[in-house]
């Protein structure tokens, strides 16, 4: 049975499509069939991140409105051959999307895919809302900021009002997990960020994990590798937890902190 | 519609400008005049004249209260029934509301609407997930009851009272309809916003004592309350 996943946020600039990238890679990685397809049409950036934007042929939006097969669009990943990437177009924009061609598109993936990762583009708009309508699980991404959360809890609502799941009665909601990126533990002991713990009470949804703010991001995102599969950076290994917790095992949380100990422990217990 | 004195232009003026703000609030919404303050409308074109004008405005005047013998008289003469007795509630409502928005040329003859009460149905409404920044969740005719935490940029509003068990931050407005009875009762307060029958205050002037307490919202006369829940319930047990 494959899975939509959407990864949203509402807010711009917090990391969907790096943990978008980083998500489908590492799920691929665990060999699963993964697919990633670009909703931020016009602003194109998930395949420079992924690596491969001088493949780019046809795109999402051909796809949708006829002029190319699905199988012409779709992009292997030349590091992983379980994963595929769908690029969207950088020339039109999110009205070339429509709700007809994004189902067509995504009944079409499921029959090969295990995963279906959606990037969402920022904002709440017809783009956003159209990445998420289809899902079955959201991957929530947020900084410990204030306006962040804010954001990130319009789209909880959003999830749970303007998807197929919440429209459909008797379909279980979408599962939505928060993935808390750009960590900064020392800010954070300063008291200029949110902590952990804030940002769940506000959210009440479980934690996917936490992403430490690492130069390794934005070095992975230059040079078009998705960071989870730079081993050696802490980013790239919070990120192999988060996707394996995904995929539904149990892993501690570790969260590098200047706090009191005992902080893990709690939080551990609130989100199993 | 409360009346001091004989209206004047003035008084029509000041009238558009309220019916502007809420063009379709007072259409076609049947209404009294009050003439308790008004004990010189005593000539039938007089208060003809007045209804008329009233009519124009798609006002549906149908009667009037608190008149004297000559003014009743009046009033047959020109189709209105004569009503005894007022309530208080409207009178409250027309001093808050010149409270609230002072007029720029202060008029006392307020106008409060005086609408025939609804049939009371009340349906109450019960909410038991978190509700998140943007959404609105109405009851309509009745009480409203969130079990779950409400996120800043949320809005609770009902007619009758609201109830938060959780974390309370966004707005609740209760008494929607203009009941002042109405009351909020929030299990810990972070609120933007408290509102009974439109008279509110924000979390700029909420007190921050009362941050992450548990409390109950209601009006005494013109004043919205917030106490802590302990404490009213040690005073109604005296």
């Amino acid at each position: 049975m494959s899975k939509v996943i959407v990864v949203t946020s509402g807010k711009g600039g917090v990391g969907k499509t790096t943990s978008a990238a980083a998500i489908s890679a590492g799920l691929a990685q665990q060999g699963h069939k993964t697919v990633v397809i670009d909703f931020d049409v016009g602003l194109r950036n998930l395949d420079m991140i992924m690596g491969c934007e001088r493949r780019v042929v046809f795109d999402f939006i051909n796809v949708i409105q006829g002029d190319a097969k699905l199988k012409q669009a779709l992009i292997k990943d030349r590091r992983l051959d379980t994963l595929s990437i769908l690029p969207t177009s950088q020339t039109r924009d999110k009205d070339a999307l429509t709700s007809e061609g994004v189902e067509k598109v995504l009944e079409e993936l499921r029959e090969e895919f295990d995963y279906i990762v959606c990037d969402s583009p920022a904002g709440i708009e017809r783009g956003a809302q159209l990445a998420m309508y289809y899902a079955d699980e959201a991957v929530v991404v947020t900084n410990p900021e204030v306006s962040s959360v804010r954001d990130s809890d319009r789209v909880l609502g959003l999830l749970n009002s303007k998807t197929k799941r919440a429209e459909e009665s008797g379909a279980d909601p979408i599962k939505s997990h928060l993935l808390l990126t750009r960590y900064d533990a020392k800010r954070i002991g300063e008291g200029e960020m949110m902590n952990v713990e804030d940002v769940l009470e506000i959210l009440a949804i479980p934690l996917l994990g936490v992403i430490p703010e690492s130069t390794a991001v934005l070095r992975a995102s230059n040079v078009g590798l998705p960071v989870v599969l730079d081993d050696k950076s802490r980013a790239g290994k919070a990120y192999e937890e988060a996707v394996a917790r995904l995929t539904g095992e149990q892993i501690e949380m570790r969260i590098e902190s200047e706090e009191r100990p005992g902080l893990f422990q709690r939080l551990f217990g609130r989100t199993a | 519609m409360r009346l001091a004195g004989a209206p004047d232009d003035q008084f029509y003026e000041s009238l558009d400008v309220r019916l502007q703000q809420t063009p379709h609030f007072f259409s076609d919404a049947p209404l009294i005049i009050d003439l308790d303050q008004a004990a010189d409308l005593v000539d039938p074109a007089d208060l003809q004249w007045l209804v008329d004008n009233l009519r124009q405005r798609d006002l549906s005047v149908f009667g009037v209260q608190n008149a004297t013998a000559d003014q009743a008289e009046a009033a047959r003469a020109v189709g209105l029934i004569s009503l005894s007795g007022g309530r208080d509630a409207p009178l409250r409502g027309s001093r808050r509301e010149e409270e609230r928005k002072p007029d720029p040329a202060p008029e006392p003859e307020a106008a409060a609407p005086q609408a025939a009460p609804p049939p009371r149905t009340t349906t109450n409404k019960l909410v038991s997930t978190p509700v998140r920044s943007g959404q609105t969740v109405i009851a309509d005719r009745g009480d409203l009851v969130i079990v779950g935490p409400v996120s800043s940029g949320a809005e609770l509003i009902a007619t009758g009272n609201i109830h938060i068990y959780g974390h309370m931050r966004g707005r609740a407005m209760a008494g929607i309809n203009g009941d002042e009875t109405a009351r909020i009762f929030c299990q810990s307060l972070d609120a933007e916003l408290l509102a009974i029958a439109g008279l509110y205050r924000t979390s700029e002037n909420l007190g921050a004592e009362l941050r992450r307490k548990s409390v109950q919202v209601y009006l005494e006369g013109e004043r919205l309350r917030v106490d802590p829940l302990d404490r009213t319930q040690n005073r109604s047990g005296q």
